[in-house]
């Protein structure tokens, strides 16, 4: 089996360069786009197996650039946000990020991420699992969600969550074991992406007009997907 | 052309104009028709006929003659009987009561005198007709001049008085309503302005006026375009701060990582790493402070603010994983803590004010932090055991890079800009924060008014 191919689209040259050399010990190819044109360019010639894209990029920016991979492609992506610009965060999430990254970022973490979002999209496909939970009926072969006739549209990682939670309805599931079962690693201080993910499908069930079951956190302990009237 | 002034000017003086010209003209037409009327009206015919009709039928006969007087004439003809009251009841003129009073002093003289020659010089004073049974009758005659009050109440005047009234009131109204409106619709958007609309314009809104108001509008629209400009390029310039000065930082991070592969775990290195995140911080906070002014474009929402502290001691309790058994959290839950605001500046206030309590709250102190409902608002109480501060700079460490005078409380952490940054937060809320020394350590108060629907509703 061929080294996995990373792509970082980033105008930082110097800071690509540097992680080049960081993570080619571990193994990994890594391709570097100064721009979002270079490198929705590349990603049409080439196969890549994961994609670090800088959300500040010169040019077409890369919330943009998110967006239009999104459309034809599922590689995942680690998006690198400054800290403290919550709305990229939230969007990129939202428009299908797997992960991200506040800069300056310990670069033994990024590669964490890596290895963590690699080895969960080699298992994705293993699981063949139907869950049915009130109104809700989750498909996780096609990865899809249906609330009678109705499909919501998830992201992979949102629809993990859910899929997560549904396997175990009414009990409180923690944010470390949603983070280490849905994201792969371990659950960080003033990470927010668990939040963010779960706001991101509540929002959408109830855009879909799905009540039963609800989403709903449980203060300092994590989050359930509960049932009403059954208790 | 200034038209603006020349609208209102015209208008003044156009209602004005207007004003004296009808009431000059109905004065004329109507003194016209009474001259006209008066002129054929003959009074000694008249005092003849009226003796007639006492002749044949009396009270009633001399009544109904009078009645039957053509108008307006008849309105000057008084005829009153020896108790002093008209034959038509109507109210006597006070001429006419003078005059008869004066006439019961001095019988059978016409007045006389100075007041008499002023008011009242008819050229028929008055006649007398006698019944009969002996009971006297004066007629009396009032110059013409004294049917100006009641041709205002003749009938079908009536509609030209409301037509006039209605004309007039509509045009003020009219004109009021071209000065007034535009300068509803510029609070609105001032208002909206305020509220951190800035992409609100008022030229179009009052409909492209070319006057006074409409360049105002043009001029307002031209300094809200300034406004807007300058919170962009702001905004502009803080993302580009935050990215100039931070991939540097990440350069150095990855660059220290790529040394320590080559040359081991240096304790040089460790520093390096910690001062790249304390710098990172720094810029964070920064940027966190200078927007929290300008920054309303987001909208506030209800947030729970007992979640949001929860969130915030777990992930405190998670960075300081040697302190996190020391880091108490009470939670009063006969209470709901909904209020309306921003959930990402609260958290960050509620950060600061415990990250600032672990650092500063000395090696073995403990924390404890508690959250109650008191007089319909929320009290967060976050309690260190670090010594506290002295008195006098218990409202200096809410300013931003406050550094202790006595050095007790030093920043090491140079979170200088924390305790600023949550004071901020609280006043955006509308809420106050402040500090006192407990027994042993700071102690830190932030009051945030809970929103109708929480209070004491149990949960």
């Amino acid at each position: 089996m061929s080294n996995p191919h990373i792509l970082i689209i980033d105008d930082d040259e110097a800071l690509g360069a540097m992680l080049e050399e960081f993570l080619a010990p571990d193994q990994l190819d890594v391709s570097i786009c100064l721009s979002a044109e270079a490198g929705l360019d590349h990603l049409r010639q080439q196969n890549v197996d994961l994609i670090i894209l800088d959300l500040m990029l010169p040019g077409m920016n890369g919330l943009d650039a998110l967006k239009q991979i999104r459309q034809t492609d599922d590689t995942p992506i680690i998006m690198l946000t400054a800290r403290g610009e919550d709305v990229d965060r939230i969007l990129g999430l939202e428009f299908g990020a797997d992960d991200y990254l506040a800069k300056p970022f310990n670069p033994r973490e990024l590669l964490a991420r890596i290895r963590a979002i690699l080895r969960r999209s080699q298992t994705a496909a293993t699981t063949d699992q139907r869950l049915s939970v009130a109104a809700l009926t989750l498909d996780a072969r096609s990865r899809s969600v249906n609330a009678g006739t109705t499909n919501v549209h998830l992201t992979g990682t949102e629809f993990e969550l859910l899929f997560c939670l549904a396997r175990s309805p009414g009990s409180v599931v923690s944010k470390e074991q949603l983070s280490q079962q849905v994201l792969g690693r371990q659950h960080m201080p003033y990470d927010r992406s668990i939040d963010t993910h779960i706001s991101n499908v509540r929002r959408k069930l109830g855009k879909a007009g799905v009540t039963n079951p609800s989403l709903q956190s449980q203060r300092g302990v994590g989050y359930v997907l509960l049932v009403t009237g059954e208790h | 052309m200034p038209s603006l002034l020349l609208r209102i000017f015209v208008s003044f003086w156009l209602i004005i104009l207007v004003t004296i010209v009808a009431a000059g003209g109905i004065g004329m037409l109507y003194a016209e028709r009474n001259r006209v009327a008066l002129e054929n009206f003959d009074m000694g015919d008249a005092v003849l006929e009226a003796s007639a009709a006492l002749r044949s039928d009396g009270r009633e006969g001399l009544t109904e003659w009078l009645r039957g007087l053509p108008q307006p004439a008849g309105a000057l003809v008084y005829i009153v009987d020896e108790k002093g009251t008209d034959l038509l009841d109507r109210r006597l003129p006070i001429l006419v009561k003078e005059f008869m009073q004066r006439r019961g002093r001095r019988q059978g003289q016409a007045p006389r005198g100075r007041r008499d020659t002023r008011h009242y010089r008819p050229a028929r004073p008055f006649s007398q007709l006698v019944d009969a049974d002996g009971s006297l009758y004066t007629v009396v005659t009032l110059p013409p001049r004294y049917l100006r009050a009641s041709w205002l109440f003749d009938r079908g005047k009536g509609t030209v008085i409301a037509l006039a009234l209605l004309a007039s009131a509509a045009m003020s109204y009219l004109l009021a309503q071209t000065i007034s409106r535009p300068i509803r619709r510029f609070r609105e958007t001032a208002n909206a302005i305020a509220d951190g609309d800035l992409g609100t314009r008022v030229a179009k809104r009052i409909g492209d006026r070319r006057d006074e108001i409409g360049l105002l509008a043009q001029d307002f629209d031209r300094m809200t375009d300034g406004l807007q400009r300058a919170w962009l390029q702001q905004t502009e310039l803080t993302r580009n701060v935050s990215h100039e000065l931070r991939s540097p930082l990440a350069r150095l991070r990855v660059a220290s990582e790529l040394a320590r592969r080559r040359a081991g775990d240096l304790v040089e290195l460790d520093r390096i790493d910690e001062e790249t995140q304390r710098l990172d911080q720094l810029i964070g906070q920064i940027l966190e402070f200078s927007k929290l002014d300008a920054d309303r474009q987001e909208a506030s929402a209800t947030v729970d603010i007992a979640d949001v502290l929860a969130t915030v001691v777990d992930d405190v309790r998670f960075e300081y994983a040697a302190a996190a058994d020391q880091i108490a959290l009470h939670i009063d839950d006969s209470h709901r803590y909904a209020i309306n605001g921003y959930a990402e500046a609260l958290r960050s206030c509620f950060e600061n004010v415990v990250r600032n309590a672990v650092q500063h709250g000395g090696d073995t102190g403990s924390i404890n932090i508690t959250l109650r409902i008191v007089d319909s608002a929320a009290v967060v109480c976050v309690q260190d055991t670090g010594g506290g501060v002295p008195e006098a700079e218990l409202t200096q460490i809410f300013e931003p890079f406050y550094r202790s005078a006595s050095g007790q409380r030093a920043n090491r952490h140079s979170g200088g800009l924390g305790l600023a940054i949550a004071a901020r937060v609280v006043r955006l809320h509308g809420g106050t924060i402040a500090a006192r020394n407990g027994d042993d350590g700071l102690c830190v108060d932030i009051h945030l008014p809970v929103s109708e629907q929480s209070g004491s509703t149990a949960s």
